[in-house]
Order: C-alpha cells, then sequence, then structure tokens
C-alpha cells in the first residue's frame, strides 16, 4: 500500500512543501481555535462539573476571556506609520496604502479573532452533530433505496428527492417558524440547564441532519452500486441472508468508496451551517455578520472570516484524505485503482 | 439414495426458454461434469441447486428433501459453490475470507474460525497467504481461496461454476490439482468445465447439455469413446481438440 503525499480539497490538489505549510498553518488554527475554546466556552463548562472535574482552567482566567491573546497595537501601529508615509509622498500614497492594508487587517483580525473563535465552535459543533447524525439515517436511506422493495425504494427515493430539490434554507426557517419545533424543544426541562445549546442551534442541528442524511444517502447509493453485484452473490452462496450480506460484504467496501463524496459533503456542510445565523445561531458567520455591523468594516470582516472558513475547509479535507488513506485495502479504495 | 436428484426442472427468462425437462440424479462422492456450448444452460442449472435462481417448474431435492422445503441459507450453507470470478470478499484476507461464513453462518468462536480457515488454507497450498487481500494475490490463487472458503463450511455438495474459465492458461492446473484432490477425497462435485482432462481423470458422470435439455449422460469413456449422438461426438472433439 502506497500513501499517496497528496490532499485532494475544495481548493485542488495540494502536493509536497505545500502540503507541509498547509498542515502547519492549519494545525496553528486549530491549536488556536481548541486553547480559546479550553479557556471560554460554557458547553465545556458544563461538561468540567457535571463531571464533578474542578474548574482548572477558568475561575480567574474567565475575566478578559474576550480580550486577544496577541496584542493589536503592534499591527496597527505599522500600520498608522505608513498612513503617515502615505500623507507625505504625494502622488505615491497609493503604495504605502497597499503596504499599510495588511497589518491593518492583521491588527483587524487580532482584535475580532476571540469573538470569531467562540462562532467557530458552533460552527464545528453544528456541522459535525448534523455529519454524525446525518450518516446514521443515510445509510439505511442509501441501504433500502438500492436493496429495499418497490415501496420502500420509492420512499427513500423521494424523501432524498425532496430534501435536495428545495433549498437549505427554506427547510432551516420551515423548521424555525414553520413547524413549532422551537417551542417543543424549549420546553424540554434539559433545554434549560447551563450549556446546553440554545433552542435554534437545535433546530439547526435538526435541519441539518435532515438536509445532509439526503446528500450523505446519494453519495452512499452511489457507491453502495459501485460494489461488484458478485460480492453479494457470494455472501448468499455461503448461506449469508441478504441483510447479513449487506452488511458484512456490501457496507464495508461501499463505504469505503463513499469517504471522496462523504469529504464532499463535509465541507459543503462547514460552509452551509453559516445559514445558521439567519435564525439567530450565533455561529462564525453571525458573529462576522453582527462585527461588520458593528463596526462598519465589512471587506475586512469577510476576508477574515472567509479565511477562517477556508482553514477549517481545507483542513477537514485533509483529515478526510488521512481517513480515506487508513481505511483504503489492496483493491478496496484509493490507493489501488479498482480494475 | 441419491444426494442430488433433479426431477423435471424447468426454466426460462421471461419469453427465453433456458432449461426444458433436465432430470438427473448424482450420488455421495460422485463428480458430475456438465458440458455443453454457451448459452446451454449450465450455469442456470448449477444456480437452481442452491437456488441463486429460481426454477419454474419440476423438483429438486436434496438428500431426500426437497430443496424449497428447506431455509435458503440452511441449503446453501449445505451446498458449496466456486465462481468463474472467484467473487471473494474484496476487503477481507484470505482467511477472512473463509472466517465470515464460519463465524456468521455456522458461529464458531474467532479463534475455531481462524484455526479452521487456516487448516483449509493449508489443504488448497496457501498457508503463507492467508494474510493476504484477493487483490494481492494471483487469479489461479484467488480461485484456491474461494475453493476453500466454499469447503470449510462442511458442504455436501459443492457446485463449481466454470472456475478455470477466467484464468490464464498458466494458472489453470494448480486449481485443477486442487480439485482432483477434492475429488479423490470423496467430494461430491457438480462442476461446469470445459476441461476435458479433468472430465476424463475425474469425472464419474458427464452430462451433455444443449439448449437447455440433456442430450446424452454417461461415464467419461462412453462419451468420449462412443458416444450415441453425433452432436456429443461433435461437441467433445471439438473441446478435447481445443484445450490440448
Amino acid at each position: 500500500m502506497t500513501t499517496v503525499d497528496t490532499v485532494d480539497s475544495a481548493v485542488g490538489t495540494i502536493r509536497g512543501r505545500k502540503k507541509v505549510v498547509a498542515t502547519a498553518v492549519g494545525g496553528a488554527l486549530w491549536l488556536w481555535l481548541l486553547a480559546r475554546w479550553a479557556v471560554h466556552n460554557t458547553l465545556l463548562d458544563a461538561v468540567f462539573s457535571a463531571i464533578g472535574l474542578p474548574d482548572l482552567i477558568h475561575s480567574e482566567a474567565r475575566v478578559g476571556v474576550r480580550e486577544p491573546w496577541i496584542p493589536a497595537a503592534p499591527f496597527q501601529a505599522v500600520a498608522d506609520a505608513l498612513g503617515g508615509v502615505a500623507a507625505a509622498v504625494g502622488p505615491l500614497s497609493f503604495l504605502a496604502d497597499w503596504l499599510a492594508w495588511p497589518f491593518e487587517l492583521a491588527a483587524f483580525a487580532t482584535s475580532t479573532g476571540p469573538a470569531l473563535a467562540e462562532g467557530a465552535f458552533i460552527t464545528v459543533y453544528l456541522t459535525v452533530i448534523s455529519m454524525a447524525l446525518g450518516l446514521v439515517i443515510a445509510v439505511p436511506l442509501a441501504v433500502t433505496r438500492v436493496y429495499g422493495g418497490p415501496i420502500s425504494s420509492r420512499l427513500s427515493l423521494a424523501y432524498t428527492e425532496l430534501i435536495r430539490g428545495t433549498p437549505l434554507l427554506a427547510q432551516l426557517f420551515f423548521f424555525y417558524f414553520g413547524l413549532p419545533l422551537a417551542g417543543l424543544i424549549g420546553s424540554v426541562g434539559i433545554m434549560e440547564l447551563d450549556g446546553m445549546p440554545r433552542t435554534a442551534a437545535v433546530v439547526a442541528i435538526v435541519a441539518f441532519t435532515i438536509n445532509s442524511a439526503a446528500y450523505q444517502a446519494e453519495y452512499i447509493r452511489a457507491a453502495l452500486q459501485s460494489v461488484d453485484g458478485g460480492q453479494l452473490t457470494a455472501a448468499r452462496a455461503i448461506g449469508l441472508s441478504k441483510r447479513e450480506g449487506i452488511r458484512h460484504v456490501v457496507l464495508p467496501q461501499g463505504l469505503r468508496f463513499a469517504i471522496p463524496g462523504w469529504t464532499n459533503e463535509f465541507v459543503y456542510l462547514i460552509k452551509y451551517s453559516s445559514l445558521a445565523a439567519f435564525i439567530t445561531v450565533p455561529d462564525m458567520f453571525r458573529r462576522a455578520r453582527d462585527i461588520g455591523s458593528d463596526t462598519f468594516q465589512y471587506t475586512e470582516i469577510y476576508v477574515v472570516v472567509g479565511l477562517c472558513y477556508l482553514g477549517l475547509v481545507i483542513t477537514t479535507a485533509m483529515l478526510m484524505n488521512r481517513l480515506e488513506d487508513r481505511l483504503s485495502l489492496p483493491g478496496v479504495g484509493q490507493s489501488v485503482g479498482r480494475e | 439414495m441419491s444426494l442430488l436428484r433433479v426431477d423435471s426442472v424447468d426454466k426460462s427468462y421471461g419469453d427465453e426458454p433456458v432449461l426444458h425437462d433436465v432430470s438427473f440424479a448424482m450420488d455421495r462422492q460422485n463428480v458430475e461434469v456438465i458440458v455443453g456450448p454457451s448459452g446451454s444452460g449450465k450455469s442456470t442449472l448449477l444456480r437452481c441447486v442452491n437456488r441463486l435462481t429460481e426454477i419454474d417448474g419440476g423438483e429438486i431435492f436434496l438428500d431426500d428433501e426437497e430443496i424449497h422445503t428447506v431455509d435458503e441459507n440452511e441449503l446453501r450453507r449445505r451446498v458449496g459453490m466456486v465462481f468463474q470470478d472467484f467473487n471473494l470478499f474484496a476487503h477481507l484476507t484470505a482467511r477472512g475470507n473463509i472466517t465470515l461464513g464460519l463465524r456468521e453462518v455456522l458461529g464458531l468462536s474467532k479463534e475455531e474460525a481462524n484455526a479452521k480457515a487456516d487448516d483449509y488454507l493449508d489443504r488448497v497450498g496457501l498457508a503463507d497467504q492467508a494474510e493476504s487481500y484477493p487483490a494481492e494475490l494471483s487469479g489461479g490463487q484467488q480461485q484456491r481461496v474461494g475453493i476453500a472458503r466454499a469447503l470449510a463450511m462442511d458442504p455436501e455438495l459443492i457446485l463449481f461454476d466454470e472456475p478455470t474459465s477466467a484464468l490464464d492458461p498458466e494458472l489453470i492446473g494448480e486449481v485443477l490439482t486442487v480439485m482432483e484432490d477434492l475429488a479423490d477425497g470423496g467430494m461430491t462435485m457438480l462442476c461446469v468445465t470445459h476441461e476435458m482432462g479433468f472430465a476424463r481423470s475425474a469425472a464419474s458422470t458427464i452430462t451433455f447439455l444443449d439448449d437447455g435439455e440433456i442430450v446424452e449422460r454417461g461415464p467419461p469413456e462412453q462419451l468420449f469413446e462412443d458416444p450415441e449422438h453425433d452432436r456429443t461426438r461433435t461437441f467433445l472433439g471439438e473441446l478435447t481438440d481445443l484445450h490440448q
């Protein structure tokens, strides 16, 4: 088995030295995110207190948690100095302005980072939970579609087409404003516990799960259909039932073939989870929008938040690529092409 | 008492008749070789015996039980099958291919299943390939694993569906050797094959099937030396020439 030293991500193929850089930058992003979450996160707080762990990190640090760890002042000072130069050089001032802009952006990113990190937690949380729950629904959906009877496979098809054929934002609004789902969720006692995600976030998870299940089911269906028919025949010929044959022979192969498509869906959901902002979920996108309307620095904040999404997407794609490599077997997976 | 008795079996795919009034019986420890031109219904007949294909008319008895009165999974445990395209489970090692049925169908423990699998791999000369995946094996090795997989279930009868047809010529011998050993060991085998050397040396009976009907059936000497029908003589003559 050879490890392929490339990453097929949403932004193309990353190789060699670029891969090292991407890994370093991505790793730094995640270290920073995890550190920020560790220092201030109400969900983690709730978990800590629920299992009786002393609140080691917070107590003192809690004050000023929204403060950036790297001061913005030096960047701003450089930017201001360059601005001064610009004023002095007259006709060539645009050059100095161009040079000043990255420093201004860095200063801005430093000061808005803590809020975006908080939002990123919710973005990641929404995406991971919805992907996982979606997978639980998608596998039976796909199996039913391929191997089910005429009625069940049509039901599965109808579900997939209904969900894939309507806008995600419409689905989100349907569940949040249309169904009394928010009220129902809010009335469950457990929701009042400190640290539980807000009602809107739960509605978002429900909507994303239902949506993602349909897309994942399509990827898995295609993968199942690419498993050679002789595999199930052979399973049945040794006395396995159809269900056992699907479980022990078809799914282990089909799910491996589904990983590239699954990565695709993962990357999509990271970005489309930003729609949750429109039902008041304080995810990364909503933080950015709020900062934008507070500061009027729309260009800067959307560049910064765009880079954050890009970082999440690329690291996810790299991670999934490694997973695919790890799970691939001779003849099953990407390392050796199927003949 | 016959182990397998096929009685007036009819089968058609839609309007296309495939088998018509096929009847024969075979005893334990016999090796029955079915020959016939392509499209004559040989493979279909085989697949009817373990119910991968359902017959339209007639009856098939295994050990005097009509096979449609037996649970199909139970029937297939008792009737092994070896495929033309091997159909090894691509995600499992050679050992895993054998243990899957042992564990999930026969309910053996992991240790018992592994020991038994290794024993059967040894019998087909592949003890050193237990950890190899199908894609890492040659066609001949894959087919020998396929035979070991069928054998390990302790079947009463094994069906061979053109087991050497997908193999390069130099790999056919190793598979035929394993099959000849099985025949010598008293395994009951129903084989569709074009290997006339194997038919001559190992078969108890040869059945010539053409157009979904049995044209002629008898011991190898009779069919090769003194067939009743010209069709049989022509077909076997051509096959023997081809495979020399």
